[in-house]
């Protein structure tokens, strides 16, 4: 059985000191710890956090309210919590039901939304124990998934020769509600938060902390959606998910597990916008949204294109 | 009350100040390494809490932070190490072997689940230093306070050799505790985390229903 690597804790009292702490670049944040965990226990990183600094210990990050026009969810607030919550499942309801199909109960007790949309990016030779490929994504030389087996991999091509995707399931319906993070820095729009780095997959500065999701108030009449294709219902990651929101003259469809970063589709809102959603417009605005698709070599995620073309038909079905 | 009825825990030791950990890290007033020092964190210098010194040598003797935590209902008070995990202090620490541990920390199995805090989690991806002040209910905790669950996991055979059960028992019977009339879908769903090798599935909503019949009937 793998040991662990040796590392201090603190229980953080202000985000300000989390933030101080993380500053020296030799610490890691955790909040619900199930993707932070195993990153540390499994070493899949070439380097590992001297410090753990807990964020749970800081009081009042953990909340859901509608207030001034916008729901405002605490970084801290748990997947289950925001699944359940009445108010995000009548009027936010792409964010309840991705919040809903996240892993599994026992993930969703413990994940927090914070920690959702700043998951490290999944591939499996990036995932390997060990560091056993030490990959562009961990400053390596090569990607072992380009020649490799890359079934689950970016249908959108790589971004920096990377063609690993994100897996949140919450960061698509953030994109597609419109949604702003708030760190303790800044406010950043949902769309502009996920970016490639090494080996992160966010926009965030070493010693920035998310601290809340905002979301506008969607107008009456407003309806969103989400929907998940998984190998099984429960537990696994998603192999293409997609979030939608379609008001009277608006339409925002989003992607992730298809590209490194939540994936827009521009074209197929363009196209649906002020259209009837039937099943064949459903179906035409799910072929726009593939159109730029591309396979990668040795054709082993071909498979996940007609998933993706399928998946925008269904959630925006879901709101006709 | 505490309970030592099981293994020792080991003696505090080596603890240091959050202030010589701010300051070994660089991370107080004067050090080269950073131009401003936040009001918090120099606030932060005052208070002495149980913090390992191999924050600024890893490779250091271990290191160990004192927690207290409510395990079915008696109180324990144990050194942990900051890389230990629940289930390492239920199992090695306080004698409790119902969490198991079958995928290997991956979070992907449920063997390890445990209720904290009134919520069915896993106890291979919680560190034991983040659960002072916690109460924790383990299966052993659910079969002594003689819970209808587990006389409806035998009634209904929910298992065949045994090693998922005490996960299933915790998710549900944490289920149970939110939603005294689960229908079968929500048994399933609430199940959706715990894996069983040997194949049990069609059997777990049948004794939970039962079990929650049960306790509609003594209440
Ligand atoms: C078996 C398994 C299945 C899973 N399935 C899914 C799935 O289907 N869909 C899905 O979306 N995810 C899935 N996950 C991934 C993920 O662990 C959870 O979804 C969870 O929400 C992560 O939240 P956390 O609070 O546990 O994060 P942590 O592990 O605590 O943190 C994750 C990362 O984010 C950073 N971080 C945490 N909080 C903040 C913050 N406030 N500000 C800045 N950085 C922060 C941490 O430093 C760390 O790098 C799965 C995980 C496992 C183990
Ligand atoms: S041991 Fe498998 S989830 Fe904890
Ligand atoms: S009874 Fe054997 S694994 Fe479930």
């Amino acid at each position: 059985m793998k040991t662990w690597k040796k590392f201090s804790h603190i229980d953080a009292r202000t985000v300000e000191e989390a933030s101080s702490v993380l500053r020296s670049g030799k610490a890691a944040l955790i909040s619900g710890g199930t993707d932070l965990l195993g990153i540390m226990r499994f070493e899949i990183l070439p380097t590992h956090p001297e410090v753990v600094v807990n964020l749970k210990s800081i009081p009042g990050m953990d909340y859901v309210k509608e207030e001034n026009g916008m729901l405002r969810i605490g970084a801290l607030t748990r997947l289950e919590d925001i699944a359940k919550n009445e108010l995000v499942r009548s009027r936010y309801t792409a964010l309840a039901e991705a919040a809903h199909r996240t892993a599994t109960p026992h993930i969703r007790e413990m994940g927090t939304i914070g920690g959702n949309i700043c998951q490290l990016n999944r591939c499996w030779y990036f995932r390997n124990p060990d560091n056993r490929f030490n990959c562009f994504r961990k400053g390596g030389q090569e990607c072992y998934a380009w020649g490799g087996d890359n079934r689950y991999h970016s249908i959108f091509g790589p971004v920096k020769l990377c063609i690993a995707v994100n897996p949140s399931d919450t960061a698509p319906a953030l994109v597609a509600l419109n949604a702003r993070i708030r760190t303790n820095r800044r406010t950043i729009q949902a769309e502009q938060f996920w970016e490639m780095t090494v080996p992160g997959s966010t926009v965030l500065a070493v010693d920035e902390i998310v601290t809340e999701i905002q979301i506008p108030t969607p107008a009456a009449g407003t309806r969103s959606a989400f929907n998940k294709f998984a190998i099984r219902k429960s537990i696994d990651f998603p192999i293409v998910n997609c979030a939608v929101m379609v008001g009277e003259s608006d339409a925002r469809i989003c992607l992730n597990a298809v590209f490194n970063k939540p994936y827009r589709a521009e074209k197929a809102e363009g196209f649906i916008k002020g259209k009837r959603i039937t099943e064949s417009t459903a179906d035409a605005a799910g072929a726009e949204a593939v159109a730029a698709a591309s396979v990668l070599p040795g054709d082993r995620n071909k498979w996940k294109i007609p998933i993706a073309k399928t998946m925008v038909k269904r959630a925006l079905l879901a709101c006709a | 009350m505490p309970k030592d009825k099981n293994l020792e825990g080991k003696e505090v030791s080596g603890h240091i100040s959050r202030r010589d950990f701010l300051r070994d890290a660089g991370l107080v007033v004067g050090a080269p390494t950073l131009g401003t020092i936040s009001a918090s964190a120099a606030a932060a210098e005052t208070a002495e809490i149980a913090l390992p010194a191999a924050a600024a040598d890893p490779g250091s003797q271990p290191e160990f932070i004192q927690i207290e935590l409510t395990v079915n209902g008696d109180v324990y008070r144990r050194a942990v190490e900051p890389h230990w995990t629940l289930r390492q202090l239920l199992r090695d620490q306080i004698g409790l072997t119902s969490p198991k541990d079958w995928c290997g920390g991956y979070g992907a199995c449920g063997s390890c689940t445990v209720i904290m805090n009134g919520r069915p989690i896993l106890s291979c991806l919680t560190l034991a230093c983040e659960c002072n002040g916690a109460t924790v209910e383990t299966a052993e905790g659910i079969a002594k306070a003689k819970h209808p669950i587990i006389q409806a996991y035998i009634n209904h055979n929910a298992f065949q050799c045994g090693y998922c059960t005490p996960g299933f028992v915790c998710t549900a019977k944490a289920l149970l505790d939110r939603n005294g009339d689960p229908t079968e879908a929500d048994v399933r769903d609430a199940l959706g985390g715990n894996l069983c090798r040997c194949g049990t599935y069609q059997q777990h909503p049948l004794a939970v229903i039962e079990a929650a019949g049960n306790l509609k009937e003594s209440a």
